[in-house]
């Protein structure tokens, strides 16, 4: 830790800061919508914000790959002509849990990889990130400490950590430090604030602990063994096939592409929209074969496509731990139920073995 | 919210023009495609493109012709979807978007020297004849050719002159049989299974190239290995629905492997675990 | 290219959803810039006999006249497109199959309810072949728009075969069970964009429901609320009566 990359926010001056904030460019941060239901939405001031917040409906993906987002534009005939096109944002996101900065680094990876996808990699770029941290767990449904994804680790320009008094900002990115010089409402960080962050983060360390009893390590493996398990015909039973835990994730990037022309038939766009691997036409080819026609087949894809694919190509989990998909799923299925049931499964069969 | 043109986009399609449509069957149409800019596709046989109708949509579809072709390429295509169906209804001299090539085709470097037992399965054929004419134009390069062919009924056989033809040489071994004959039909009846056992090959160093409906792969597979073919050298293309062809869209995913990317064309020791592949 | 012509047509049925197309705003200049319309009562006077290229059906079909009427139609036209609850899915209408004919005549008509035949509701596709269906009480505009755009160019429209909930996770709603309300959106088909939860209503199952429902599982769920079945089943039965024709 070294003084010059913190800063420090006192909490009376929040309000100014925010004020300060959303006059750069347009601000986005968590707030209330009621029934402990939060959103990513524009805020003008600091009041607007809900600084204690669980995950939001929605993560901050919404902003980096829109839902509806056209691709190309195009007009049709003899003088047919085609373009390509970004629509984008200058944003500035305030308040991101490190699980959804986890999520923004898993989708970079995944979209940066060639071929890329330039439309979300252009997009990126106008878009700034401040993350809140997390002193304590937001509620039972996180598991973001299993996947590492309990302590910052970059992915953001500016972090907020609430120190009780005040916030200890780390100072990430020169577009960090231009926040910081422009807003001019930070004090420098002294050695009493840096050893109050410590302070923080190992008593953070008392507080997140595995929330399933698997060490990180081992999880690729128990995937591996754990393919022909009945805890996916147990869930498959249970899915409704309504495609909430995907839309949610943080790190689902699956889409549909589309076209669309105007009445006049001449003008029209491509778009893409999000879409899931939870629902039935997702993997059925045009003679109508379905791949993946099973509630359980779907089921176990999505939970290998955080847990065992991803770890070949990118060495890190496509899940964050944030919890949105148990939070949502009116089924009650549960991410860390069903890892705690493969746990226990296995080591069924390994004692087994043993007797 | 605001717009930026975008000089590298991975969706933005090449035009081409449609120089020639032939009629095959009933559902089946050959599209000669030519790009506007000159260019050549320089595909490998088995290689897909993504074809464009602006308005409607856009679809993968194997290229069927011989890379040794450099002004066109063709595409053959089943009146089936909502696209293919509009396809359908395309003249000569209308324009499509076309992007790609895409994906793994077949080794044809690593073809090179040995036996090769190509085996179609109806519109199988399609990619399949992108291998079988590379393979005759640098005939010398390789073993015996075998070439099986079964469709549902005689009506449905494509390509049926250059099937003919293909009869008629003799450095390629051609058989074919038909699920359901017609009065007319005096060939093989039943599937394409049944003509596997026959074929005179050496099975260490030949290499089978297999495409065809979702159904034949299995059986297919298991005769192949039989005979003995090496799980190495079995050779599978796969159809999925595709809407990216850069391996993001997620449709095309056999568990870890996207099959834009990583196939279509794989051999039968990497995706024999895979519960969803075949 | 020559524009279509275009007529709209009523059967039992509120009249609600041309009254939406009508009301559409500036887009209805567009949609008469693309279509020449022969035929529609609510907005205009003139009548058309000859043939049409597309007919617009609204309302379903509940008794004998009707039927010959939609058969009338159907041999008239290319095109036949199903707007609406009522035609798509027999809609509010369908509600009439929960009695015996008998009864819910003599409620009607009283003493002179021989006079009047009637015929159980059914949707306009269990009578002639359907080629659009936009589902919907009412119709929701931008989807109706779709399919006219569908129809211009000859393809094919695929009413989404998913939960309304896809939808309205994505619009970021409240979830009406979080809230301690039932709503129908699990089972509905989704395509409105979750129009009504976005306005603070519940899903009343209006676009009928999705072809392969998980039902075991939604038992439980009603089992995990309190909620009875039967409750849902009524309110599902407000809409979607007619799915029990085969």
């Amino acid at each position: 830790m070294e003084e010059y990359q913190y800063v420090v926010l006192k909490k009376e001056l929040f309000n100014d800061f925010i004020v300060r904030l959303a006059g750069i460019k347009k601000l986005i941060a968590p707030i209330a919508k009621g029934y402990n239901n939060f959103a990513y939405e524009e805020v003008r001031s600091g009041e607007q914000i809900a600084l204690k917040y669980i995950p939001t409906i929605l993560p901050a993906k919404k902003y980096f790959m829109p839902r509806n987002e056209t691709l190309l534009e195009f007009s049709t005939g003899k003088k047919s002509n085609v373009e390509a096109f970004i629509e984008y944002e200058s944003l500035t996101l305030f308040g991101l849990h490190t699980c959804d900065i986890a999520g923004i680094q898993c989708l970079n990876m995944a979209l940066s990889e060639r071929p890329k996808d330039y439309n979300y990699l252009a997009r990126k770029n106008f878009i700034t990130i401040i993350g809140l941290e997390c002193n304590e767990y937001c509620d039972e449904f996180a598991s973001c400490h299993l996947v590492n994804a309990s302590f910052p680790s970059g992915g953001y320009d500016l972090l907020f950590t609430d120190a009780g008094e005040y916030f200890i900002v780390h100072i990430n990115t020169e577009s960090g430090e231009e926040i910081v010089n422009i807003t001019e409402i930070f004090n420098k960080a002294e050695s009493l604030h840096l050893n109050e962050l410590t302070k923080i983060r190992e008593n953070k360390r008392k507080v997140f602990s595995n929330e399933v009893p698997i060490e990180r390590r081992h999880i690729p493996e128990l995937f591996d063994r754990s393919f022909r398990s009945n805890v996916w015909k147990e869930i498959g039973e249970r899915c409704l096939s309504c495609g909430n835990c995907t839309n949610v994730c943080p790190t689902c990037y699956c889409f549909d592409i589309r076209d669309e022309l105007e009445l006049d038939m001449k003008h029209g766009r491509r778009y893409r929209v999000w879409d899931s691997c939870q629902l039935e036409p997702f993997a059925k080819v045009a003679g109508g074969f379905n791949f993946r026609k099973e509630r359980f087949v779907r089921q176990r894809h999505r939970y290998y496509r955080k847990f065992r694919y991803p770890v070949d190509k990118f060495s890190r989990f496509f899940c964050t731990g944030c919890g949105r998909c148990t939070r949502t799923c009116m089924a009650n299925i549960s991410l860390k139920e069903t890892l705690n049931q493969l746990v226990k499964e296995s080591e069924d069969r390994v004692w087994k073995r043993w007797l | 919210m605001e717009k930026m043109a975008l000089k590298y986009s991975s969706y933005k399609s090449e035009k081409a023009e449609i120089v020639d449509i032939k009629k095959l069957t009933e559902n089946e149409k050959l599209f000669r495609v030519v790009l506007k800019n000159k260019g050549r596709l320089d595909h490998e046989p088995g290689q897909f493109v993504m074809v464009s109708l602006y308005g409607i949509g856009e679809i993968p579809i194997s290229v069927c012709s011989s890379p040794m072709i450099s002004d066109y390429f063709e595409l053959c295509v089943r009146a089936v979807g909502k696209v293919t169906r509009s396809m359908h209804k395309l003249k000569k001299g209308d324009e499509v978007g076309i992007r790609g090539p895409y994906g793994r085709g077949f080794p044809v470097r690593i073809l090179e020297g040995n036996d090769l037992l190509v085996i179609a399965g109806g519109l199988g054929l399609a990619p399949l004849r992108s291998l079988i004419t590379y393979v005759l134009d640098n005939r010398r390069d390789f073993g015996k050719v075998h070439l099986l062919f079964g469709c549902k009924e005689p009506k449905d056989m494509l390509f049926s002159d250059e099937l003919e033809q293909w009869n008629k040489r003799a450095d390629i071994h051609y058989s074919c049989t038909v699920d359901r004959a017609s009065p007319d039909w005096a060939g093989n009846v039943g599937v394409i299974t049944t003509l596997i056992p026959g074929v005179d090959i050496e099975p260490s160093r030949t290499f089978a190239a297999v495409v065809g409906p979702p159904v034949m792969y299995n059986f297919v597979i298991k005769e192949l290995i039989v005979k003995g073919v090496p799980e190495r050298n079995i050779l599978l293309s796969f159809e999925r629905n595709m809407k990216c062809g850069n391996g993001k869209c997620g449709r095309c995913q056999i568990q870890n492997l996207y099959c834009c990317q990583d196939g279509p064309v794989f051999n039968y020791e990497q995706i024999k675990n895979l519960s969803e592949a075949i | 290219m020559k524009k279509p012509k275009i007529a709209f047509f009523d059967f039992a049925c509120c009249e609600g959803c041309q009254l939406q197309v009508a009301n559409m705003g500036e887009g209805v200049l567009d949609v008469l810039a693309a279509f020449d319309v022969v035929e529609w009562r609510e907005v205009m006077s003139e009548k058309w006999d000859k043939k049409y290229d597309v007919a617009i059906i609204e309302g379903s079909i509940t008794d004998n006249h009707a039927v010959k009427r939609i058969k009338k139609i159907r041999k008239k036209t290319d095109i036949l497109l199903a707007y609406g609850s009522c035609a798509t899915i027999g809609g509010v209408n369908g509600m009439k199959n929960n009695f015996e004919l008998d009864d819910i005549r003599k409620y009607v008509y009283g003493e002179s309810y021989k006079f009047f035949p009637t015929e159980i509701t059914k949707a306009v596709h269990q009578v002639v072949k359907v080629d659009y269906f936009v589902n919907g009480c009412p119709v929701y505009i931008p989807e109706f728009v779709t399919v006219l755009k569908a129809v211009l160019q000859g393809i094919p429209y695929y009413v989404p075969d998913y939960a309304v909930c896809v939808e309205c996770k994505l619009n970021e709603n409240v979830c009406m069970y979080a809230k301690g309300i039932t709503c129908l959106g699990p089972l509905t088909r989704a395509g409105c964009n979750s129009w009504c939860i976005n306005n603070g209503n519940i899903c009343y199952g209006c676009r009928g429901m999705v072809s392969n429902p998980n039902e075991k599982s939604a038992q439980d769920i009603l089992a995990k609320y309190n909620i009875p079945i039967e409750l849902i089943m009524n309110k599902m039965n407000m809409y979607n009566k007619c799915r029990e024709i085969v």
